[in-house]
């Protein structure tokens, strides 16, 4: 694990434990791209909502990155974090749990870009 | 027992059911994609997850048992979504060219994406996993349609004791599944019985393909083209046209034979005459081990993947192992050198069964005839099938025509098995006679379940020689009669790799989802082989194999298996 990640890790204790979850907008997809490249090291191959689930949200996270995320691609991101409940060990859970906290408490955040009016 | 809800009714099982199991008690089908009955229930691929009341997240219903008071729906919004999105993102994953993929229709994974009416939105149907495809004289992989399930894994390690395949995760997020890494199949040890091929939910393994060289040979007017197929590949075919599963072969025999004919075949015939050979030259070489006081037990050679399986992984046991070329070879041989009556020039032969290990086989430098291979190509049963689907042969409205030649003879229902045919010859040319009666007794795998094999054993008294002998059907159950070999006196022992033997084969059509061992009750039956008013096999009676048997082409039956080197892991 890099120390960026670690970094994001710590950021995300931070974000849990203290409730302190706001981001600055243009901070927010880059880093929650990072949190979710920095657990590739822990990801096991095993089930899929969690191998090619995170690899899935990281493009969709791209989107909003490069601005050319819709409507769609945080009904997507939403999918599949709900689906990371699926996952079969506490990894995936974890990582799922995580991102329904940054949905939950971004989704003005997340939403903007996208709104169509 | 516990008391369980399902969907809203109360259900009362055993402790230790699975929810799998509970749900399949009152007709609910939870789909599974990873999950094979006792060989593999891992919960990798989380499509058959369930929601339980009180829990926060989904849970894998074919690895969990149920729990006094649990409220389990198998159906809800969060279920089905999860399990949508979950095969969404195995389809991003797989290349889909499914018009051109060898599973031809059989396709698990196609047809749960069609049940669950998955669309594609942010990300489409994928390109592959990993382009590359592995190749083998037997079997291959095409790495790009992998949904890394561990089916093939599990069958490898449990059902065959091989051990070729295996889940590389290495890199949690590029696992994949292959042999050893940058190595073909052959370099590998695969011993290319095809039962991982059977159990892949998607076309990623599969058959290495002949029928492009069936094809060209067919063109080729200049050769005179033989099919041989053997008695599980003709009545199987008709599997493949729709025919349920045990449809007698009496019904389908001449229809096959007729289908044959029309897809440009010069001759066709059973492979009657070859196993007749076969036995009758296995039969005297037992003769011979035991007058002669040779190595004893001889192994039946039929089994070209246990041939392999030997001379991979147990060389010190290739002095049991007869001789005698495999029935398809030996037969394939005759047509070729005109020893069959014939005297057409430029014979090529086609080997029709449900086998893939025989794809490797005759690519074989040690049983080739004078530099020459005797058997051009193998189809398996599910090849043959979309070679005549392409030609347009309508196989259901085909006439059961009365089929006979010298080769094929006249009844297609003879009480067969390698081991009571070469006892009958042993008889025969021992005591004048044959074996009255033979009843074999199981010493392993009652149910005859996959993981567990079966070895059948029995002894039979012939000209004052009381001879021990056995069937070992399926890898899992070698082990345990290499150890029965160091304790007691075989004189005769016949291995089959498949579980279930050759109407299990690798290359035989994928039946529905039912117990292999009624699939082989019903194949069993459609043979009429559980007929016990049959006659028994006996070669000494086949009057052709009397006229064409000499002296002088034994040598050519024979060859000589030797130790095979492989890469080990």
């Amino acid at each position: 694990m890099t120390s960026k990640s670690q970094d994001v890790n710590v950021l995300f204790e931070k974000w849990i434990l203290d409730a302190d979850t706001k981001m600055a907008i243009n901070d927010l997809f880059v880093n929650v791209k990072s949190y979710l490249e920095s657990t590739h090291p822990e990801i096991c191959g095993k089930c899929v909502p969690c191998r090619d689930g995170v690899v899935k949200l990281e493009s969709l996270f791209e989107l909003y990155i490069n601005g050319t995320a819709t409507l769609k691609t945080l009904k997507e991101i939403e999918r599949l974090v709900l689906n990371l409940r699926a996952s079969r060990c506490s990894v995936g859970l974890d990582i799922g749990k995580n991102m329904e906290v940054v949905l939950e408490n971004n989704y003005n955040i997340l939403y903007n870009p996208v709104k169509k009016y | 027992m516990a008391k369980i809800t399902i969907n809203g009714e109360l259900v009362k099982v055993k402790n230790g059911t699975t929810i799998l199991n509970a749900a399949k008690g009152i007709g609910i089908d939870i789909p599974t994609l990873c999950f094979i009955k006792e060989i593999n229930e891992i919960g990798f691929c989380r499509i058959c997850v369930v929601e339980v009341e009180g829990e926060q997240d989904l849970i894998s219903s074919c690895n969990t048992e149920v729990a006094n008071g649990m409220v389990i729906y198998t159906d809800s919004d969060k279920v089905i979504e999860s399990r949508t999105a979950t095969l969404q993102l195995l389809a991003s994953k797989h290349r889909f060219d499914c018009w051109r993929c060898p599973k031809d229709g059989m396709c698990e994974f196609y047809d749960l994406l069609k049940i669950y009416d998955v669309v594609f939105e942010e990300f489409g149907p994928g390109i592959g996993r990993n382009k590359e495809t592995i190749i083998g004289t037997g079997i291959s992989q095409d790495q790009s349609k992998c949904v890394l399930c561990k089916r093939c894994v599990a069958v490898c390690q449990n059902v065959i004791t091989a051990n070729v395949l295996k889940f590389r995760d290495d890199d949690g997020m590029n696992p994949i599944v292959s042999p050893t890494p940058g190595l073909s199949f052959d370099e590998s040890g695969c011993i290319f019985c095809g039962q991982c091929v059977k159990t892949c939910p998607t076309g990623t393994l599969f058959e290495t393909d002949h029928t492009k060289e069936v094809k060209e040979l067919l063109k080729n007017k200049e050769k005179f083209t033989v099919a041989q197929v053997s008695k599980e590949a003709i009545s199987a075919l008709a599997e493949e046209f729709g025919y349920d599963l045990g449809t007698d072969i009496n019904e389908t025999f001449g229809k096959t034979m007729q289908a044959l004919k029309l897809l440009g075949f010069d001759e066709v015939s059973s492979l009657d005459f070859g196993v007749d050979l076969h036995n009758f030259e296995t039969g005297k070489e037992l003769v011979k081990r035991i007058e002669e006081g040779n190595t004893l037990p001889i192994f039946t050679s039929t089994c070209p993947s246990f041939t392999r399986y030997l001379e991979l992984y147990k060389p010190q046991l290739l002095e049991n192992l007869s001789t005698v070329k495999t029935p398809h070879i030996i037969q394939g041989m005759m047509y070729k050198h005109n020893l069959l009556h014939h005297n057409h020039k430029n014979i090529a032969v086609v080997t029709i069964d449900g086998c893939t290990a025989k794809k490797y086989e005759v690519t074989r430098e040690e049983l080739k005839t004078n530099d020459a291979k005797d058997v051009d190509a193998v189809l398996t049963v599910r090849e043959l099938a979309k070679m005549l689907k392409v030609k347009g042969i309508n196989y259901r409205s085909l006439e059961n025509i009365e089929f006979t030649n010298e080769i094929t003879g006249t009844s297609p229902s003879v009480k067969s098995g390698s081991i009571v045919s070469t006892l009958n010859v042993v008889s025969e040319l021992l005591d004048n006679k044959p074996i009255e009666n033979i009843e074999f007794k199981v010493t392993r795998g009652k149910e005859n379940i996959e993981t567990v094999g079966q070895i059948r054993e029995a002894s039979i008294l012939i000209a004052g020689n009381k001879l021990n002998v056995a069937i070992c059907t399926g890898g899992a159950a070698f082990a345990e009669m290499f150890e029965k070999l160091e304790k007691k006196k075989y004189h005769l022992v016949e291995f089959m790799t498949c579980p279930g033997g050759c109407l299990n084969g690798g290359g035989m059509p994928i039946a529905p989802i039912i117990p292999m061992h009624e699939v082989i009750q019903k194949r069993n039956k459609a043979l009429c082989s559980i007929n016990e008013d049959l006659p028994m096999s006996n070669p000494t009676h086949n009057e052709f194999v009397k006229s064409i048997y000499t002296e002088k082409i034994t040598p050519n039956l024979h060859t000589n298996y030797s130790q095979k080197e492989f890469t080990k892991e």
